[in-house]
C-alpha cells in the first residue's frame, strides 16, 4: 500500500513538473513537504479511492502522509 | 464519446439521445421511468444506449445509484448533461416546505452531487470534459406561478458559472442551455391561452424547438465549443 501511494504522488509531483521523491514519511504534510495543490489532493483522492475504494477527505481534512496510512488501514 | 445524462426517457433528454446517437456518441442515460417511444432507441442502438432507472429525488444516494455500477470510473466520463428536472407550479404565498425541497433535490442536490462525481471521473482520466446544465427562461424572465421552479435552475447557472471558473485550468467547461417554452410533458398543464400569452412574449411567436435545445446541447458537448464556457446559451425564440 505504501509502494502504491509513493507511486501516485510521485505519477501527481512529475505531472506539475516536481522531482519524484524516493520515500514517503508518515510525517510529511502533504502540502507544505510534497507541494501538492489543492487540485493535486483531488486527484490523489480520486486515484486512491479508485484503488481502494476509500474517499480518504471525506470526513474531514486529511494533512500528512500518515493520516492517509491510517484512514486506508481502518 | 460518452456522455452521462439525466431525464434520458422523454422530452428534451430523449431528444438529446437521439441526436447524440446520431452523431455516434455513447450514452449513460438514467430516468425512473423506461417508455415505448425510449425502448424503440434502445432497440436501434443497443450497444451505444445505456439505461438505468434511478429516482434523483434520491439525492443523498447519487453515488452508488449512478457511479458505483453504471457509469463507474471503468467509464470515461466526456460529457455530463443535467437536464432531468420537476416543476412546482404554483404563487408563493402558497409555497410548502416539503415540495419545495423535494423539487431542490432532483433540480439542483442531485446535479451538483452528480457534477462531484463526474469531475472526479474526468480527474481520474485527464478528461478535458464538457458539462452542461439545462435551465429555463424563467430565470431571466419573469413568469406567475413559477418562482420557486425558477430558482432552482438560478442556482444551477450560479453553480455552472462557478464550475467554469474552479475547473477551468484542466480544460473542464461548464455550460447551461436556457430553453424558452417547449411543447414536453412538463408545460402539458397550461392552457391554449396560456400557451398564446408565452409565444407572444418570443421574437419568433412560437414554441421552442426541441431538436434546437437538443443540437445546442452536442454543440456544447463537442469540440466545436473548445472556447466556450461558464455561458448560459439562450435557445428561446428570442424572448424578450
Ligand atoms: N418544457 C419546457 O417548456 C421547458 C422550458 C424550459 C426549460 N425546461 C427544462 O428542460 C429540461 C427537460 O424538460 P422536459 O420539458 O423534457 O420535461 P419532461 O418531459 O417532464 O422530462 C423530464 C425528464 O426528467 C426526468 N425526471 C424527472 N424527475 C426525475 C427523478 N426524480 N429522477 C430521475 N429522472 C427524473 C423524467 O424522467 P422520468 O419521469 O422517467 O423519471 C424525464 O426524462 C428540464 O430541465 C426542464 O426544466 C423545460
Amino acid at each position: 500500500m505504501e509502494q502504491t501511494i509513493l507511486t501516485i504522488i510521485n505519477s501527481i509531483r512529475i505531472a506539475q513538473e516536481l522531482t519524484p521523491v524516493t520515500e514517503l514519511h508518515t510525517t510529511d504534510n502533504l502540502r507544505e513537504d510534497l507541494e501538492l495543490t489543492s487540485f493535486d489532493l483531488a486527484e490523489l483522492t480520486v486515484r486512491i479511492e479508485d484503488k481502494y475504494g476509500i474517499d480518504i477527505f471525506e470526513d474531514g481534512l486529511v494533512n500528512t502522509i500518515g493520516e492517509i496510512y491510517n484512514k486506508l488501514q481502518q | 464519446m460518452n456522455i452521462l445524462l439525466t431525464g434520458c426517457s422523454r422530452g428534451v433528454g430523449l431528444e438529446i439521445c437521439r441526436v447524440l446517437l446520431e452523431q455516434g456518441h455513447t450514452i449513460y442515460g438514467v430516468a425512473r421511468s423506461c417508455p415505448q417511444e425510449f425502448k424503440d432507441l434502445q432497440a436501434q442502438y443497443p450497444e451505444r444506449l445505456h439505461y438505468k432507472s434511478v429516482d434523483l429525488s434520491d439525492s443523498e444516494h447519487v453515488k452508488d445509484n449512478i457511479f458505483r455500477d453504471f457509469c463507474s470510473n471503468r467509464v470515461q466520463i466526456d460529457g455530463f448533461v443535467n437536464n432531468a428536472a420537476v416543476a412546482y407550479d404554483d404563487i408563493i404565498t402558497n409555497v410548502n416546505i416539503d415540495r419545495l425541497k423535494a423539487m431542490y433535490d432532483v433540480n439542483v442536490f442531485a446535479p451538483i452531487m452528480m457534477t462531484k462525481n463526474v469531475l472526479r471521473n474526468m480527474l481520474l482520466h485527464h478528461t478535458k470534459g464538457s458539462i452542461v446544465h439545462i435551465s429555463s427562461i424563467s430565470v431571466h424572465t419573469g413568469y406567475k406561478g413559477l418562482a420557486m421552479y425558477a430558482s432552482s435552475k438560478g442556482a444551477l447557472e450560479a453553480f455552472s458559472k462557478d464550475t467554469a471558473r474552479e475547473w477551468g485550468s484542466l480544460g473542464i467547461r461548464s455550460n447551461v442551455v436556457v430553453p424558452g417554452f417547449m411543447p414536453t410533458a412538463m408545460s402539458s398543464t397550461l392552457s391554449e391561452e396560456q400557451r398564446a400569452k408565452i409565444y407572444a412574449r418570443t421574437s419568433l411567436k412560437k414554441a421552442t424547438s426541441i431538436r434546437s435545445v437538443a443540437e445546442t446541447v452536442a454543440f456544447l458537448l463537442s469540440d466545436k465549443a473548445d472556447s466556450i464556457t461558464g455561458q448560459n446559451i439562450h435557445v428561446d425564440n428570442g424572448t424578450i
